[in-house]
């Protein structure tokens, strides 16, 4: 898939994983390397760069085994971000899948 | 050897994000040194824990390149602003063309204002010289034309600053439309 198409459409993804329910970093990275080409290390950066602006907040949470782990919950800010990104992606998808039909599927 | 896997991978890591200051540094380790946890947990070895991750050289340039825009934002100095450019071309060669080029090119256009502001700056000093001691114009002249200047070094100077200012804001916003969309895929 096209880089520059697929970084906006991560943001979009990751929040819309947490909307129901708090995640840990490992679980959101390889929920979003399995659908899309992007390497697990570098959902890290993008989880990261959430927070800092404002999207998610992070807490500790003791795990059975070993240290505990970082969780990511989705703030006010963030779940109005996913709302509006959503109903951007909607007109998006709408708009390429009229055209397709305009074109190919005549 | 096998054991060392995780070890070597989070050390690179560090040693690759030394720029950055400890405490942050710390935190961000964490994200990776939880990846390893969490993958052994799952049952997955060390080394297929370090694949899925990918090369730590690319991890560690998009932290940092996040780490300098922030750093740039905060300041909005030169210095800051230019590292924070340079981190980008790092993310590969398109940035080169599409950040640093139009970048310098515009540092060159503020560097040249500002050489205007300097010259009648010393344009000044030069008129009280030769009021005094040249022949070119006595000291009334010369006083009268060291004060247009000074008044106009200051008002340039003044206009030169937010314009310097404004440029920089403007750079730090292109970097981060920009950090938004490259990087960070599969090789």
């Amino acid at each position: 898939m096209n880089v520059q198409f697929k970084k906006g459409v991560l943001d979009l993804c990751v929040l819309a994983l947490t909307a129901w329910e708090d995640r840990y970093g490992y679980e959101l990275a390889v929920a979003m390397s399995s659908k899309f080409e992007v390497a697990v290390g570098s959902v890290y950066p993008l989880l990261n760069r959430l927070t800092q602006e404002g999207y998610f907040s992070t807490y500790l949470q003791e795990s059975p085994e070993g240290p505990p782990r970082k969780y990511y919950k989705l703030t006010p800010l963030g779940h109005s971000h996913l709302i509006s990104q959503i109903k951007e992606w909607r007109t998006f998808q709408l708009a390429v899948d009229e055209l397709i039909k305009e074109g190919v599927e005549r | 050897m096998n054991m060392r896997v995780r070890e070597q991978y989070l050390n690179q890591l560090w040693q690759l994000l030394s720029p950055v200051p400890e405490p942050l540094r710390k935190e961000w380790m964490y994200d990776y040194e939880e990846h390893f946890r969490a993958a052994a947990e799952q049952g997955r070895s060390e080394e297929a824990a370090a694949a899925e991750l990918g090369d730590p050289r690319i991890i560690a340039r998009e932290l940092l390149l996040g780490y300098r825009v922030e750093q740039a934002e905060k300041s909005g100095k030169v210095g800051s602003v230019s590292r924070a450019v340079f981190a980008t071309v790092g993310m590969g060669f398109v940035n080169l063309v599409f950040v640093l080029g139009p970048y310098l090119a515009l540092l060159g256009v503020v560097l040249a204002l500002w050489a205007v502001v300097a010259a009648l700056a010393i344009g000044a000093v030069v008129a009280v010289i030769e009021g005094l001691n040249g022949e070119a114009f006595n000291r009334v002249q010369g006083t009268f034309i060291a004060m247009t200047l000074i008044g106009l070094a200051m008002l340039s100077g003044a206009g030169m600053k937010s314009m310097t200012r404004g440029v920089m804001q403007m750079t730090i916003r292109y970097l981060k439309f920009n950090g938004r969309i490259i990087g960070g895929s599969k090789r």
